[in-house]
């Protein structure tokens, strides 16, 4: 019994720690993880299906800055992560792939409106 | 362990159960699928069914659901028991009138189980169980409104006059959703 | 001397048992205590009552089926399946077999890493903390292949959805459950060890009969350490559970202990499953086709009482539709709605008050099922 321990003891000092150092060492994020989207507004045709399929109204059609209305007329999804719950069926019912949900998912923030995702930015 | 060649053998079975229950219980038994036998009984024979049912093995109360048919103006309560020896779901259903929810209480057969599955249904659905001593409120803590459960009562419209405000930029899409 | 003496006999007061302990859960019991010992209690449910039941009604299946995932955080997966499999009968979809074996090995997943949360909260509830921080080490090394699954570590967000499961499995996703297993068997093993302060804390405490678990509804790990050999899995067989080898672990003695060692033995049983389900996985689709995100309820008509074997027991779906786009009613039957009111309460008269902590947990309790 008592060696029994010390043998646990001394393996575990030799077998590597489960956790990581994190901010220096990080663990690989699998390619299917649902993080923060991605969207790509040159093939969105404003169809308004994530839109529609959101459960949490999450996303919103809304119109470009005007500086940048001309050569995008129509409205795009504006997603607001504050309500996402990260589901990926925008990503799934998109007719085009324009929206995606990426491997990242540090979003952190002191400031509300950070966690709203515009469509296009205005330079 | 069924494997496919016994099928025919449970059918067999269970067609015979089906009779055994049709004379014991004076009700006729449906037939939804494998394993799923259904009834629909008055509700003033709740307890007398119930009872027999037990009796005969089925021992095994999973739930009591209620349905609010609206139009019809009913209440439908639907109880599922399964019986670990014959190994088959029954579901007994009772249809009890919206505006006088009374129906007596089975805690007589499965007491303190039934007893929490019936204070349930009377905070979200209002139905009153004769019989049953603890209708206390379960979930909702200093309810005043309807049941909250109710077709009628309508949840969205409640949720955004006590919390959603139309001034809010993040919140102001909840009003514009119908239904 | 004497004066001190009767200052500190106490009388009756009532003492509560979370839900700011830690490890409640969001959940309470309020304990009448003379002195130590406890001589009533009453389970205060309600502190996660988001309603999914009235939700539901509101939504598509497909997002109903997101939505399930919430039904409890221990055993996400499941509770997808459970939803999918009513839908699926309601809309008489033919689910592709590939599918219905990720599914079964995703369910056993999903029980394994429930269980060993079970084992943390045990020891977290004793004070071993030892033993709670293995437990969700080990469970991580699983999240990991949820993660590479799903998409998700705890959420899988409606991956098994109704007609099949979202995405098919990754590459090298079979043998990376595989390399899991070794990982596992050790935990297991771990937590099964002859510990006596842990025999000391579970043994002989919280004594159900057979009898009463019957007539107080207990289901799972629960009921089978009181001695009844039933489980869903093999009694009303879905998916293709009919197919598979395993054996229904059993305990007579009724106690916390037997309740545990139940619930660790079925770890194994879960491992056989995973191992004959990935031996035998077909190829081919995974949806039905023509399945879209958007599943069209409409035509679906009539109900149907759907039960599984969950990691706590039978949990149960009872789904209406009348050819709306949403269904007409839903009833969520959790696995701890049993355990958490009525058994506890009945377990918990006239006991040690030390005692509580170690029958609440081998309730294997989940707050968030009992209210829904
Ligand atoms: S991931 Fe889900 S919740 Fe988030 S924006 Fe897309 S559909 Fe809406
Ligand atoms: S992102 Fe896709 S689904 Fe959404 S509007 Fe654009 S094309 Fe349609």
């Amino acid at each position: 019994m008592k060696l029994g321990i010390v043998i646990e003891v001394v393996k575990n000092v030799f077998t590597k720690p489960m956790t990581v150092l994190f901010p220096f060492e990080k663990i690989e994020i699998p390619e299917r993880n649902r993080g923060e989207h991605e969207f790509n507004i040159d093939t969105c045709i404003s169809c308004g299906a994530c839109a529609r399929i959101c459960p949490n109204l999450a996303i919103e059609m809304v119109e470009v800055p005007s500086e940048l209305r001309e050569k995008y007329p129509k409205t795009y999804p504006q997603v607001d992560l504050g309500k996402c719950c990260f589901c990926a069926l925008c990503e799934d019912t998109c007719p085009k792939e324009s929206i995606k949900l990426t491997t990242n998912f540090y979003f952190a923030t002191f400031d509300k409106d950070d966690t709203i995702l515009y469509p296009v930015k205005a330079e | 362990m069924s494997t496919m060649s016994d099928d025919s053998k449970n059918s067999l079975l269970e067609e015979k159960l089906i009779k055994n229950l049709n004379t014991k219980l004076g009700v006729s038994i449906n037939f939804q699928k494998e394993r799923r036998l259904w009834t629909s009984i008055d509700s003033d024979k709740i307890v007398d069914i119930c009872t027999k049912a037990y009796e005969m093995g089925f021992e095994h109360l999973s739930t009591i659901s209620v349905t609010d048919w609206l139009e019809e103006g009913k209440h439908e309560l639907v109880y599922h028991l399964w019986s670990y020896s014959h190994k088959v779901l029954l579901t007994i259903k009772t249809k009890i009138d919206r505006k006088n929810p009374n129906i007596s209480s089975i805690n007589s057969i499965w007491g303190a189980n039934a007893e929490t599955c019936e204070r349930e249904c009377h905070e979200l659905f209002g139905v009153k169980f004769e019989g049953n001593p603890n209708l206390t409120p379960l979930f909702l803590e200093d309810w005043e409104g309807p049941p909250p459960f109710l077709k009628d009562f309508n949840w969205r419209e409640y949720v955004k006059e006590e919390t959603y405000d139309q001034n809010n930029p993040r919140e102001k899409v909840y009003f514009e959703v119908k239904k | 001397m004497t004066e001190i003496n009767e200052q500190k006999v106490t009388g009756d007061f009532s003492m509560y048992f979370g839900p700011a302990h830690p490890g409640s859960g969001n959940f309470s019991i309020k304990c009448e205590m003379r002195g130590e010992r406890v001589l009533k209690a009453t389970a205060d449910p309600g502190y996660l009552h988001r309603g999914f039941e009235k939700l539901m009604e509101y939504r598509e299946p497909m997002q109903n089926a997101v939505l399930s995932d919430r039904v409890c955080v221990l055993e996400p997966l499941q509770w997808n399946l459970v939803h999918a499999e009513a839908v699926d009968y309601l809309m008489e979809y033919e689910v592709p077999e590939r599918a219905k074996y990720i599914r079964v090995i995703l369910a056993e997943l999903s029980r394994i890493q429930s269980h060993f949360i079970w084992y943390a909260a045990m020891s977290l509830g004793t004070g071993f903390m030892t033993g709670f921080n293995i437990a969700i080490g080990y469970r991580d090394y699983i999240l990991d292949v949820l993660n590479l699954i799903t998409g998700g570590r705890v959420y899988p967000a409606g991956y098994i959805c109704p007609g099949g499961v979202r995405k098919d499995l990754p590459e090298k996703a079979e043998n990376k459950i595989l390399e899991l297993l070794p990982k596992i068997d050790y935990m297991r093993k771990f937590a099964l060890k002859q510990n006596p302060a842990w025999l000391a804390r579970f043994k002989e405490i919280g004594t159900l009969t057979k009898e009463e678990a019957i007539k107080f509804g207990a289901v799972g790990p629960i009921l089978r350490g009181c001695g009844v050999e039933s489980d869903v899995r093999r009694d009303d067989p879905y998916e293709i559970y009919d197919e598979l080898e395993f054996d229904v672990p059993v305990m007579d003695d009724g106690d916390a202990y037997a309740r545990f060692t139940v619930g660790m033995q079925e770890i194994e049983e879960s491992m056989k499953i995973i191992t004959q389900s990935i031996d035998r996985l077909p190829k081919g689709e995974v949806k039905t086709p023509n399945l879209k995100p958007r599943v069209q309820f409409q035509k679906a008509e009539g109900e149907i009482y759907i039960r599984n074997e969950l990691s706590r027991g039978e949990g149960a779906f009872y789904m209406v539709a009348t050819g709306q786009k949403t269904p007409y009613r839903v009833k969520i039957r959790g696995p701890s709605f049993t355990h958490m009111i009525p058994i506890i309460e009945h377990l918990l008269t006239d006991v040690a008050y030390a005692d509580v902590p170690a029958i609440y947990w081998s309730m294997y309790q989940c707050p968030a099922d009992v209210d829904r």
